[in-house]
């Protein structure tokens, strides 16, 4: 993929469009998690028609990307507040080492993809999948 | 991905469920897997329900978005489907909130934009996580099958005035007979009529049972005493009610109301008792209501005499079984209605006394228990 840094550089239109059928084409071998059928229903309900399957996956590349941007920056956030607790209080909170998607997480990442969340102070989440309160109320 | 724009699309989502579920439930379902696989590779081992739910749902909105901007840049095109350039465009305008290199401008083409390299990275840097499941084509969009035209049958429209290409008619059966619903409409008026009167039988036996009992309770020992004016009353309340024709008639319940005795009378036996029955009619359909309505009225026990008289004399009359009734049938026959009937019931009252010793001690005996059983009753 640096070959199209420097395609950019040397400004061959051609050398670029030849850089993106090729990436189109090499997602023909690709197989996104989000599959083809669920990016085509919902590209159908917003009103994009294509028959093409590159676009499809091209657009299935793309939402994957974002998801896996999203979640890394909450993984972030996760363990930056669980290496808080841990210097801040004591060490032997086993629990909290398990990296738990969490909607404080969650809703502090997607902040910086212009999306605002609000975790729900008072929402009883499930207890067998979310933290123990006490990591919660700080 | 703008609050504008999220608040655009929150429109045509709201009332998607009210309108029809489709597939929406079963792809959000499978969204979250897709979510739950990523953040998984991400290095998450475990998640809050409420964090996937979110992070699925701003899924599916980036989805559409993407689907949206650029079917907006494909129509600002003048195309309807959409390209790779009105995706990429799209893409830049989603990742406008982050900033990216290389966006497309005069001197740079679109092909070349920053948004793409990102992908074409990503793309080779990732490793492939297939989803878990395999993924039918959804939504099923069944194949109506229309009813053929005029023209598609070669069929000419029986009228002037129906054009050539509306679906033709169905055959002529099946909806030449009109009167075909008239029918089903009474027939179902029957079947309600008939319910309702299936509902209500038990129901009157019940009640002429219990006022039977109550009377017998109150009346029984006057009977044997053979009273005059007890018979007066007996016959002013029509002697002919039920002894023939209950004898015969063995599918009705015991317990019958007069009136429906008094008719199935006349059709089984001959003309005299259809005039009488057409002298005495006013009294005997009048008391024969009376017992219902009074019931209704007046609850079951305080009922008034006349209709108790009725009542017993059915009763009795039920068991009184040695082939009199046909001699009563008979003498009946050659008497004038309306001024010997009282006679004859004395008479017939009278033979009940003197030959029906043993069968009156076994009613003494069988009203004791019902007067019992009313007394336990009254607790």
């Amino acid at each position: 993929m640096n070959q199209n840094q420097q395609q950019q550089a040397s400004d061959g239109r051609h050398d670029d469009d030849a850089a993106l059928s090729d990436f189109l084409a090499s997602l023909m071998d690709y197989t996104p998690t989000i599959p083809d059928e669920l990016v085509e229903h919902y590209l159908a309900k917003s009103g994009f028609q294509c028959p093409d399957v590159r676009l499809i996956r091209l657009v299935a590349v793309a939402t994957q990307k974002f998801v896996s941007e999203v979640a890394s920056d909450a993984l972030q956030q996760c363990k930056a507040r669980q290496a808080a607790v841990v210097k801040d209080k004591r060490d032997k909170q086993q629990k909290d080492k398990r990296l738990i998607l969490t909607m404080e997480d969650l809703s502090r990442s997607l902040r910086e993809y212009g999306v605002n969340v609000k975790h729900q102070d008072y929402f009883a989440d499930s207890p067998s999948t979310g933290v123990d309160p006490a990591s919660r109320d700080e | 991905m703008s609050d504008g724009g999220r608040e655009i699309e929150r429109g045509p989502e709201k009332p998607a469920p009210p309108r029809k579920p489709g597939g929406e439930e079963f792809a959000r379902a499978f969204v979250k897997v897709a979510v739950a696989q990523i953040c998984e590779s991400e290095g998450f081992q475990s998640f809050q329900q409420s964090a996937l739910e979110t992070l699925s749902d701003v899924t599916v909105r980036y989805i559409r978005d993407i689907g949206k901007t650029a079917h907006v840049y494909a129509n600002q095109a003048g195309r309807t489907e959409s390209n790779v350039f009105d995706i990429i465009q799209g893409l830049e305008d989603l990742g406008l909130a982050q900033g990216f290199l290389g966006a497309s401008d005069i001197e740079h083409c679109l092909a070349s934009s920053g948004t793409v390299r990102e992908l074409a990275q990503y793309v080779g840097e990732s490793q492939q996580i297939p989803f878990a499941y395999s993924l039918p084509q959804f939504p099923v969009v069944k194949d109506r099958k229309l009813t053929p035209s005029f023209l598609q049958i070669g069929e000419e429209p029986p009228g002037e005035h129906i054009p050539a290409w509306l679906p033709a008619f169905p055959d002529p059966g099946t909806y030449a007979q009109s009167s075909t619903p008239n029918d089903r409409t009474t027939e179902l008026k029957m079947a309600k009529i008939e319910q309702e009167n299936q509902r209500i039988k038990p129901e009157r036996s019940l009640l002429n049972l219990n006022q039977w009992l109550a009377s017998n309770e109150l009346e029984g020992p006057s009977v044997d005493a053979g009273d005059a004016t007890k018979a007066k009353q007996a016959a002013e309340s029509n002697p002919f009610l039920a002894a023939p024709l209950q004898y015969g008639e063995k599918e009705v319940s015991p317990v019958v109301l007069p009136v429906k005795t008094k008719l199935s009378n006349d059709t089984t036996t001959g003309n005299p008792i259809v005039k009488y029955h057409g002298m005495d009619n006013h009294v005997s359909v009048l008391e024969a209501f009376t017992p219902n309505i009074e019931a209704m009225k007046s609850g079951l026990r305080d009922s008034e005499e006349g209709h108790k008289k009725v009542l017993l004399k059915t009763r009795p009359t039920v068991q009184f079984k040695l082939g009199s009734g046909k001699k009563y049938l008979g003498s009946m026959l050659d008497s004038s209605p309306q001024n010997k009937s009282f006679q004859v019931t004395e008479s017939w009252f009278g033979r009940l006394n003197e030959k029906d010793d043993k069968k009156r001690r076994a009613e003494q005996i069988l009203k004791e228990s019902v007067g019992n059983l009313q007394e336990l009753d009254h607790l």
